[in-house]
């Protein structure tokens, strides 16, 4: 019985990375048309998918490191699995980017014509050296060699990471809704809030579906992990509902209709409902809260709400056009992801699930850690 | 080194589109991109109304910030002030279409050109194929394309890579006008050398009130825009209430 649910779980996961290698040989041979994109909507559902997978990716190295940086010990037994989830998830976002990117293959002149004025170009180089690091902290504490250094050098990295990307969105001045003194501090805090949710979903559900019982310690930690979870949700919403007043309600500016228009879309009315207030309404109860189906849903809702959030953030810059993109154009345009863009996330999914599973099978992620 | 401006008389700008077209034959652009586009506005209600044009380009920025956010410095600056695009070193990232804030820069989203392969006829055994033509006419990429743009750039851009108005740096280079300055039958468009106090454009600049778009934003573009076009008048009035 074992072995069927295993084989389905591998052929579903196969599946999702089948659809991947589809939509890269059909980028690559036909070009990013077949993409809804256009060059008024520049950056959409491929782009959008690499922020919520990078930011998740940081937001899992603020919570690895949280025994190490802040010396909370009863985080360390699951700081292994965490860097394992972590490394899965980057690989996820790469599995975006290259989807997203018209010319992957150029990406070497980031090291032979490098530009450090460019956001861009620290981006690449940090998401880079970031991997390795990873996999090193992954591969010490395998052997039971555990490196303090490493781990705080990944929560540093997590924190470059995201407040970079804030830097990288709010570099345009011509976009004033993306606010970069803004983001870098937004970005950190709902990649956090994403960490902490994908670590309470993947290891609450984990254990429910491999182990028979769960620890008293394990219990406890996890149950820690769902307040600290409540607490982030709560100060994000309050960052989201600001921005909501600042750039939707009171601004004036011109550059802000994109932003107001995208109130009213249902991207955002999925963040604000099911990604923000239902997660921190099941998060408050604690009868809900100390059950693994409570943790679950509240996690699972809070990252498809995250990933609308990232999706709708990204399209408030760019739905009304500017200068001569306007041409012939309504006031603001409308966005339908094709079933290749759908294809993207679903394919990164699937490939961090299928990692992480693979992990879970053949490497020991409960393995001592020496402190 | 000289440092090359466009000054755009609106005066003399009839809105013909003529730069649009020979900026397209010049640089062999696919359908869809326009690196000499515009902007047309109508204002006013009925009887009382009113039609602006605008015509735009890159604006060739000093501050440029599509050059700033390139990760690999495939946008750059050359000497002369003109912002030029390597497609080898671009990523396709396309973080300078959302850097400009001007909207000039556009992506080659599939392969462009790519109907001059057709191999069928539109009226079968009466009008020739897509490939039949561009085979009679010396076997080019199109009829019409112009192997001098690959002087100094791919002549055709390829998918992927993103691309914009060069001020025709290969005619530049060569004491030729941008081609869209040549074209232009109203000579709306003058080109020249901004750290010459004598060239036509330092003389515009300086005797016209002129503007430049978007300037607060501190890019220094390097299209400067004078006077404006009214055939209209009206009696003197100080209105009422």
């Amino acid at each position: 019985m074992q072995g069927i649910k295993r084989s389905l779980w591998i052929g579903i996961l196969s599946l999702g990375v089948l659809a991947g290698l589809l939509t890269a040989y059909k980028v690559f041979t036909t070009g990013l048309v077949v993409y809804a994109k256009t060059n008024i909507l520049v950056w959409t559902m491929p782009l959008a998918s690499y922020v919520f997978f990078s930011l998740t990716s940081s937001g899992l190295a603020f919570v690895s490191s949280i025994p190490i940086v802040f010396g909370i010990k009863r985080y360390g037994p699951i700081e292994k699995r965490t860097i394992f989830l972590e490394i899965s998830v980057l690989i996820a976002a790469f599995v975006c980017l290259v989807l997203h990117l018209g010319s992957p293959l150029s990406a070497i002149y980031f090291l032979l014509s490098p530009n450090p004025a460019s956001p861009l170009w620290w981006l690449g180089i940090l998401y880079g050296i970031y991997l390795v690091i990873l996999v090193t902290t992954f591969w010490r504490m395998h052997t039971a060699v555990h490196s303090k250094a490493l781990g705080v050098f990944v929560f540093l990295i997590g924190i470059a990471t995201s407040t970079m990307l804030g830097w990288l969105f709010g570099h345009p001045d011509g976009r004033p809704a993306f606010n970069a003194p803004y983001l870098t501090m937004y970005f950190p805090l709902t990649a956090l809030a994403s960490g902490l949710a994908a670590v309470s979903l993947v290891g609450s559900l984990g254990c429910h579906f491999a182990c028979d019982t769960m620890s008293e310690d394990r219990a406890t930690l996890y149950e820690d992990i769902a307040k600290l979870f409540g607490i982030v949700i709560a100060i994000t919403l309050l960052f989201f509902l600001w921005r909501s007043v600042t750039g939707g309600v009171s601004a004036t500016a011109l550059q802000f209709g994109g932003f107001r228009r995208m109130l009213h879309s249902r991207s955002h009315h999925i963040a604000l409902w099911l990604g923000f207030i239902v997660p921190l309404l099941l998060m408050a109860l604690r009868s809900v809260r100390s059950t693994t189906w409570g943790k679950a849903t509240a996690s699972s809702l809070f990252l498809i709400g995250m990933f609308a959030e990232r999706l709708g953030f990204l399209l408030s810059g760019e739905v009304m056009p500017m200068g001569p993109m306007a041409e012939g154009q309504p006031q603001f345009v409308s966005y339908a992801p094709t079933i290749w863009e759908v294809f993207v996330p679903t394919s990164a999914l699937s490939v961090m699930l299928l990692l992480y599973t693979l992990g879970e099978w053949y490497l020991n992620l409960e393995g001592p850690v020496n402190k | 080194m000289a440092q090359y401006a466009m000054v755009i008389d609106l005066q003399r700008c009839v809105g013909c589109g003529a730069c649009s077209v020979a900026c397209k034959n010049e640089n062999n652009l696919t359908e869809g991109i326009l690196w000499s586009n515009k902007i047309t506005k109508t204002e006013g209600t009925f009887p009382y109304v009113r039609y602006h044009y605008l015509p735009t380009l890159c604006n060739h920025c000093e501050n440029a910030p599509c050059v700033t956010g390139c990760p690999t410095k495939a946008m750059h600056k050359l000497k002369n002030g003109i912002t030029m695009h390597d497609p080898n070193k671009c990523i396709g990232c396309r973080y300078c279409m959302f850097n400009c804030p001007y909207g000039v820069i556009y992506f080659n989203w599939e392969k462009a050109q790519k109907f001059w392969e057709d191999d069928e006829a539109v009226i079968k055994g009466c009008t020739a194929s897509p490939k039949e033509q561009t085979q009679k006419v010396g076997g080019g990429a199109f009829p019409y394309y112009n192997p001098e743009r690959e002087e100094t750039l791919d002549g055709i851009r390829r998918a992927g890579v993103v691309e914009k108005c060069t001020f025709c740096d290969h005619r530049v280079k060569k004491g030729k006008l941008p081609y869209c300055v040549e074209a232009c039958p109203a000579d709306a468009r003058i080109f020249g050398d901004l750290d010459d106090p004598n060239s036509k454009v330092s003389f515009l600049i300086g005797k016209y009130h002129q503007f430049r778009l978007k300037e607060d934003l501190g890019t220094e573009p390097k299209v400067y825009y004078i006077r404006s076009f009214s055939h209209t008048h009206y009696q003197s009035t100080k209105g009422g209430i």
